[in-house]
């Protein structure tokens, strides 16, 4: 009889740590954020920030929730769109507003396209996206202020590294 | 001084009439046989086909059987059907299959004359094969710039995997209590182990049929049911219980 209760305590608590779930929140992990330094154009490895950059995606009426606006920046991350296989954001080198609210800095737009790979995380997560097969491509114009554009990482799994280098 | 011998032996002569008195057999033994039934027991399991009528997204059965092989030892076997549909956060699932439970029941219950109750621990191999329909989901982002009010949308078109399958081993404690004559209820409760599973890449499996729930990064999964089933007497043998109580008596007398 005592080898029964011993057995009965052990299952009970057993059952009692099985239940405790740690699974029914997101802890491991997120659909990544791409990650865009800026470098100086003429010396290719030292980071050269953007004065007064403002980040806007385009179809969006407000800047990029990740960027703060309107501020010195040599690194960005930014959220592609998880519906669609192209995102699109328009860059304002020294953005600022005129009088009548117009902007005065150089507006430059550069359009990312990808490949979606699903991922599922787990019980809680569920799927994120993960990009591969990352392209940038510049909207030229008599002004750009973008020089040029290189892919480091083509596949965008996390935000810890970075993805595009911009060089102006 | 002769005081003492006559104290001394008195006290041995008590003694004597003690040591004396133990040969002699005043407990003849009881001639009454008693014989306790054997056969099968098959039953359903009431909280699954309960569960079926109450909840929408769950639908089930199982059928127990256990045949006592031994005074205290019953084989045991469950088999089963459930599909059940789950809603998660940002997803929405199908599992469905059957599944296959073999092993062992040891009672530890010591009946009194005329009781079969049996309160006991068992072990059983369970094997499952069953599929999974991905009904709907959503990509979980935390950042909310492209899509304000919700998650963006995954597919509504539901995607299935099917050929998969779980071998796991189950503890169970359980108890059966005889109602009327050979009408018998039951509860137990059963904490499975996975051994081994094959599921798809895309999408793992988180319940099992007769497992149930499947936690992330554990093995270990628990369960229950409540049967009422029916008893069928195939042949009676004589306990052996009695021996024992024997025993335990001729060991105090050697004390």
């Amino acid at each position: 009889m005592k080898r029964l209760q011993i057995g009965l305590l052990f299952l009970i608590a057993i059952i009692a740590i099985a239940s405790c779930e740690k699974d029914d929140i997101c802890v491991e992990g997120d659909t990544p954020l791409l990650v865009i330094e800026f470098y100086n154009v003429t010396d290719t490895s030292a980071l050269k920030s953007v004065p007064s950059l403002r980040v806007v995606g385009v179809g969006q009426s407000v800047t990029v929730n990740t960027v703060s606006d309107r501020t010195s920046l040599n690194t960005i991350s930014i959220p592609l769109k998880t519906e669609a296989d192209e995102t699109s954001f328009i860059l304002i080198n020294n953005s600022a507003s005129a009088d009548d609210g117009s902007e005065t800095g150089n507006v430059d737009t550069i359009n990312f396209s990808y490949k979606r790979l699903e991922d599922f995380l787990s019980r809680g997560c569920g799927f994120v996206v993960n990009y591969d097969e990352l392209n940038a491509d510049l909207t030229t114009d008599d002004t750009n202020w973008i020089q040029d554009i290189e892919i480091i990482n083509s596949q965008v799994t996390n935000a810890d590294s970075t993805h595009v280098k911009i060089f102006h | 001084m002769s005081r003492y011998f006559t104290n001394l032996s008195f006290l041995l002569f008590t003694c004597l009439v003690i040591s004396q008195s133990k040969p002699i057999d005043l407990n003849p033994k009881d001639s009454v046989v008693y014989e306790q039934s054997y056969g099968i027991s098959v039953g359903i399991d009431l909280s699954r086909i309960i569960t079926s009528s109450l909840d929408d997204n769950y639908n089930g059965f199982e059928i127990v059987a256990d045949y006592r092989l031994k005074p205290d030892l019953y084989v045991a076997a469950e088999l089963g059907n459930e599909e059940k549909t789950k809603q998660e956060d940002l997803y929405n699932f199908t599992t469905s299959g059957s599944y296959l439970k073999v092993g062992v029941n040891k009672n530890n219950y010591a009946n009194w004359y005329g009781e079969h109750n049996l309160i006991y621990l068992g072990g059983r191999i369970a094997f499952s094969t069953f599929e999974n329909t991905l009904n709907n989901y959503q990509y979980f982002n935390t950042n909310r710039y492209w899509n304000e009010n919700d998650f963006s949308n995954g597919s509504d078109v539901p995607e299935n995997f099917s050929g998969l399958s779980a071998t796991w081993l189950e503890a169970v404690f359980g108890t059966k209590v005889e109602l009327f004559s050979n009408l018998y209820m039951g509860a137990s409760i059963r904490l499975g182990l996975i051994i081994a599973q094959k599921e798809d890449e895309r999408f793992p499996n988180l319940w099992i049929p007769g497992f149930n729930k499947v936690t992330f990064d554990s093995n270990f999964g628990v369960g229950y049911n409540y049967s009422i089933s029916y008893f069928l007497p195939l042949y009676k043998k004589k306990n052996k219980v009695k021996k024992k109580i024997e025993k335990s008596e001729t060991n105090k007398e050697q004390l």
